[in-house]
C-alpha cells in the first residue's frame, strides 16, 4: 500500500504543478530573513541522531545538532572539533580523549558537558538502531559502553576502542551524524520505560547546533530557527523552510517563479533548462554515493567470471555519463568513490560488445540469455537500466526490466532473490573502511549469515580480500594503508561481479541572490548555517 | 442492389433469416445517418488497422538501440518530418512506440470485454431468475466490490498480484464485472414472470434452457451498448495503471506509461507526455462516440423507432 500512498503524492504533486501553472505570473519573493528550500524529504521517518540513517534525516540533524568532530566539506582529509575542542590518542591507539568546548548552549538553556557528549554515544550504543554499527564496530555494547565511553569530569571524555584501528577511521566514525550530541537532561525528562527519550526525540529537539528544530510535519515542512547562542556564529537566516515537494518540475516553477530559493531535486533535462536563467545558479557537490550493477552469484550463470566480464563491457559508460548523467555524475569504476583515502580512479571498463561477445562465447552463452533487473522507480535509475536493457540486448542478453517501489527493491535485495540490481551505495562515514566493509568483506556467505553486507547479498565471499580488508582497517600509516586499499579496489574491480557505474554528483538550484549555502560530500554535511541573501 | 434493398426492406419477410438481416440493415441505416456515430467507428476501425500494421507503419520499432554520442545526438528530438511526434530519453521514435503501443491497448480492451461482462451476465441472469437466496448471496458479493471506487480497487490488486501487464488486465477484469451483473440481474427481474416464460416452463424447459435460451438473448443488447460505452473507460483505467507503474513495464510502449515517462519532462519537452495523451484521448472519444451510435441502434427501449 505505501507504494500507493506514495504514486497518489505524485498525483497531488501534479494537480500542484497546474495550480502553479495557473496562477500564471504573481510571484513572490521569500521574505528576506527566511530561507525557503524545495525538497523530496519523505524518507524522514526520525530525528534522532541514534537512529537516523536516512539522507534527508541526517542532512536536518547535520544542521541542528553539533557533532563530536567534523571535517572540511571541501577537504575532508581536514577534520576538526565541533563539539570537542581538542582530542589525544594514547599511545597503544586504543584511547581516545577528547576535550569538550566551553560555552556551548542547548536550545533548553543547559551548558553542554563532557557528561552530554558521553551520554550521546552510550545511549546511541545501547539502542542500537540502524546506525549503531558505526559505533559498536569498536568493540562497544550494551554492558560495557558505561566504561568504555565515560566522561572523567565535565570537559573530558574518554573513548577506548578494542583494538589500535587506523586513527583516522576511529575519528571519521565520530563524525557521523551518530555521533551527534543531544542534551542528556532534557533527552532523559522525556524517557519512558527506559526507552532513554526515543520515542520523544524522534518528533522533538534537544541540540545546540546552529538550527533549532521548530516544527516538522512528515512529508510536508519542516521548519528550523537559528540559534541565537549558536558558539560559532548565528546564523543570518532567522527561518529555514524546507518544504517538501514531491514533482520536481514543481520544484523547478516554484524556483523559476522565486517563491522557493533552492530546489534541490531538479532532474538532469531540468538542469538544462533553468542553465541559461540569470536569476538562477547551480550549486554542484560530488557525493560520494555510488551506481552500480550487481549480479548475484546465486544465480548459476551470473556467477560465471567471464559471464561477470562480459556484462561489465555492455555498460555504455560514456553514453551515460552525456546522456543521462550529464552534469550529475561521474563515471567511477570502483568500490570507493573519489576523495576517498586510497580511492582507484582506473576506468577499464568502456562498452565493447565485441569482446562482450568473446567472453559470452567463452562462457558458453554466445546467444546471451535471459535476466531480470530490479531497480528502484526513479527516473534516473529507470533511465540507466533502460540504457543497460539496450546494450545488453546488443548481445542477446533479454534484460527483463521491473521497476519497483525503493522498499520493495530492497526487501527483494537484501534476501539476494534477484539476478542483476541496479542501485546505490552512499558511504556511512568518511573512511574507506565504509565501503570496504561492505563490498569486499564477507566472513559468512551462508543463508542465514548474521552480517550481510553487499557482497553477502549478491553470494561473492572472497577468502583472501576479506584478510585483506581486516589488514587494512588496523592499519596505522595513512600512505600504507592507501596502498591497500588501491590493491584490493584493482582486484575487486576486476574479479567481483559489481561493475561500478557512476558516481553521483549532487546539484541544486539556487536563486541568484542567495550565497553561502554549502553542499557537503554527504548529506549531514549540506549547510544552511553561512546563507546570506542579497 | 435495390433488389437487395427490397429484401432486407421488406414489410412482411418470409423467413427468420430474412427478418433478422433486415433488421440488421435498419440498425446500420440508422447508425449511418448518424454522424458522430460514424466518427467513432471510423476513429476505432483506424485504430484496428492501425494495429493489425503497426510493425509496417512504424518506422523504427520500439527501441532505438543507440550508445554513445549517437544517442546523445538523436535522444530529445522535437517534432519534425523524420521523427513526427519526436524522440525520448533513448533515442527512440515516439510515433513508433505509439502505433506499435496501440497493439496493446487493444489486447488490453478485447481480453476484459471477453471475460468481464461474460462473467457479470451469467452471475446477473442467474441472480434475477433463481432469486431467493441464489440472489442475495450473488448480489451481496457484487456489493462487496461494488464498495469500492472501480480505480482505488484496481490499484489495489495490480499492486498486490505485482506489476505488469497480465495483472492490470486481471485488475481490471474483476472491478468491472459486478456493473454488467447489475444490469443483467434488473434485465432479467423485468422478464422472469412474462408469459412466454411461464409457458416454456410448463412445457418442461430446464433453468438453464430458459436461461440460455430465452432470458440471456433477450437481455445480451442492452449488455453490449453497456460494454462499448464502458471500452473508454476501460482504456482510461489501463492508462491509469500504467502511468502508475502498475501496468506495463519498460520499454513496453503502453499509452499510460509514455505519459507517466514524459511526465518528468513536461516542461522542457512537451511532445513526451502529449502524444500519447492524445492517442489515448483519441481513442476514448471514438469507442465512446462508437458506444452511443450503438445505444441507439442496438437499445431494445428505442427499437423501432426510426
Amino acid at each position: 500500500m505505501k507504494s500507493l500512498f506514495k504514486k497518489a503524492r505524485h498525483l497531488a504533486g501534479a494537480t500542484s504543478l497546474a495550480l502553479a501553472l495557473s496562477t500564471g505570473t504573481v510571484s513572490a519573493a521569500t521574505p528576506k530573513d527566511s530561507l525557503v528550500v524545495g525538497w523530496q524529504f519523505d524518507d524522514i521517518i526520525t530525528l534522532d541522531s541514534a537512529e537516523a540513517f536516512e539522507f534527508s534525516g541526517s542532512e536536518v540533524i547535520g544542521n541542528t545538532y553539533d557533532r563530536l568532530i567534523s571535517y572540511d566539506p571541501n577537504d575532508v582529509s581536514k577534520i576538526f572539533g565541533q563539539a570537542a575542542e581538542s582530542w589525544t590518542i594514547s599511545e597503544d591507539g586504543k584511547t581516545f580523549t577528547f576535550k569538550i568546548r566551553k560555552g556551548i548552549k542547548f536550545a533548553s538553556g543547559n551548558e553542554m558537558t563532557a557528561e552530554d557528549a558521553a551520554f550521546s554515544l552510550q545511549r546511541a550504543v545501547i539502542l542500537n538502531k540502524a546506525p549503531g554499527f558505526i559505533l559498536t564496530q569498536f568493540g562497544l555494547n550494551e554492558t560495557n559502553v558505561k566504561d568504555k565511553v565515560k566522561a572523567i569530569d565535565a570537559d573530558t571524555l574518554v573513548f577506548e576502542t578494542d583494538k589500535a584501528y587506523a586513527p583516522t577511521f576511529v575519528l571519521y566514525c565520530l563524525t557521523a551524524t551518530i555521533a551527534s550530541v543531544v542534551d542528556k537532561e532534557e533527552v532523559m525528562k522525556h524517557a519512558v520505560d527506559g526507552d532513554m527519550g526515543l520515542a520523544w526525540l524522534r518528533t522533538h529537539y534537544a541540540g545546540s547546533g546552529p538550527f533549532k528544530v521548530e516544527q516538522w510535519k512528515p512529508s510536508e515542512i519542516v521548519v528550523l530557527s537559528a540559534n541565537q547562542n549558536y558558539w560559532n556564529g548565528v546564523p543570518a537566516m532567522k527561518n529555514v523552510f524546507l518544504r517538501h515537494i514531491g514533482e520536481s518540475s514543481v520544484q523547478q516553477l516554484l524556483l523559476e517563479k522565486g517563491d522557493i530559493d533552492i530546489a534541490r531535486n531538479l532532474e538532469t533535462e531540468q538542469l538544462k533548462s533553468v542553465e541559461d536563467n540569470k536569476e538562477i545558479k547551480l550549486i554542484k557537490k560530488g557525493k560520494g554515493t555510488l551506481y552500480y550493477l550487481s549480479m548475484n552469484m546465486k544465480d548459476p550463470i551470473l556467477a560465471k567470471p567471464k559471464v561477470q566480464q562480459a556484462l561489465k563491457y555492455l555498460i555504455d559508460y560514456k553514453g551515460l555519463a552525456d546522456t543521462v548523467w550529464d552534469g550529475r555524475g561521474q563515471i567511477q569504476q570502483a568500490f570507493l568513490p573519489k576523495g576517498f583515502l586510497g580511492a582507484l580512479e582506473d576506468q577499464p571498463f568502456s562498452l565493447d560488445v565485441e569482446k562482450a561477445k568473446e567472453l559470452l562465447t567463452e562462457a558458453g552463452y554466445p546467444d546471451g540469455f535471459d535476466v531480470e533487473l530490479i531497480v528502484r522507480n526513479s527516473p534516473i535509475r529507470v533511465d540507466t537500466a533502460k540504457s543497460i536493457q539496450t546494450t545488453f540486448a546488443k548481445v542477446g542478453i533479454k534484460v527483463k526490466l521491473i521497476p519497483m517501489d525503493g522498499k520493495q527493491v530492497l526487501t527483494v535485495y537484501r534476501a539476494r532473490k534477484h539476478q542483476l540490481f541496479f542501485g546505490t551505495w552512499g558511504p556511512d562515514y568518511q573512511d574507506p573502511h565504509t565501503n570496504a566493509d561492505t563490498f569486499a568483506k564477507n566472513l559468512d556467505n551462508s543463508d542465514d549469515a548474521k552480517s550481510k553486507p553487499v557482497a553477502w547479498r549478491n553470494a561473492y565471499a572472497p577468502e583472501q580480500m576479506t584478510k585483506d580488508t581486516l589488514a587494512a582497517l588496523v592499519e596505522r600509516d595513512a600512505d600504507k594503508r592507501a596502498a591497500m586499499y588501491l590493491a584490493i579496489q584493482k582486484e575487486h574491480q576486476q574479479t567481483a561481479p559489481f561493475a561500478f557505474v557512476m558516481q553521483e554528483q549532487e546539484v541544486a538550484g539556487v536563486r541568484a541572490n542567495i550565497d553561502g549555502f554549502v553542499l557537503g560530500p554527504s548529506f549531514d554535511s549540506n549547510s544552511y548555517k553561512d546563507v546570506v541573501k542579497k | 442492389m435495390t433488389e437487395l434493398k427490397g429484401w432486407l426492406l421488406a414489410e412482411n419477410p418470409d423467413s427468420r433469416t430474412q427478418a433478422a438481416f433486415g433488421r440488421g440493415y435498419l440498425g446500420w441505416l440508422r447508425f449511418y445517418h448518424n454522424p458522430l456515430a460514424m466518427i467513432g467507428f471510423v476513429i476505432v476501425l483506424t485504430l484496428l488497422l492501425i494495429a493489425l500494421f503497426a510493425p509496417y507503419i512504424a518506422p523504427e520499432g520500439i527501441s532505438s538501440g543507440l550508445t554513445g554520442d549517437a544517442l546523445k545526438n538523436a535522444r530529445f528530438l522535437p517534432p519534425s518530418a523524420e521523427h513526427w511526434f519526436g524522440t525520448d530519453g533513448q533515442a527512440n521514435d515516439v510515433f513508433s512506440r505509439i502505433v506499435i503501443g496501440s497493439r496493446i491497448t487493444l489486447v488490453i480492451v478485447a481480453l476484459v470485454i471477453f471475460t468481464a461482462p461474460i462473467l457479470g451476465f451469467i452471475i446477473g441472469t442467474v441472480s434475477g431468475y433463481f432469486g431467493g437466496w441464489v440472489d442475495i448471496l450473488l448480489m451481496r458479493i457484487t456489493d462487496v466490490f461494488l464498495a469500492f471506487p472501480k480505480l482505488v480497487l484496481a490499484l489495489a490488486l495490480a499492486a498486490a498480484l505485482g506489476r505488469g501487464l497480465e495483472s492490470a488486465i486481471f485488475a481490471i477484469a474483476i472491478t468491472s464485472w459486478p456493473a454488467y451483473a447489475r444490469l443483467a440481474r434488473a434485465e432479467t427481474l423485468t422478464i422472469r414472470n412474462t408469459d412466454y416464460l411461464a409457458a416454456a416452463k410448463l412445457q418442461g424447459a430446464s433453468h438453464w434452457r430458459l436461461i440460455s435460451g430465452h432470458i440471456m438473448p433477450l437481455c445480451l443488447s442492452s449488455l453490449i451498448v453497456r460494454v462499448t460505452l464502458d471500452m473508454a473507460g476501460i482504456i482510461l483505467t489501463a492508462a491509469g495503471l500504467g502511468f502508475l507503474g502498475l501496468g506495463a513495464q519498460p520499454p513496453t510502449p503502453e499509452w499510460g506509461a509514455m505519459i507517466a515517462e514524459g511526465r518528468d519532462y513536461i516542461l522542457s519537452y512537451w511532445w513526451l507526455a502529449t502524444f500519447p495523451g492524445l492517442a489515448i484521448f483519441t481513442v476514448a472519444l471514438g469507442f465512446n462516440l462508437l458506444g452511443d451510435g450503438l445505444r441507439d441502434v442496438l437499445d431494445p427501449k428505442s427499437g423501432g423507432q426510426h
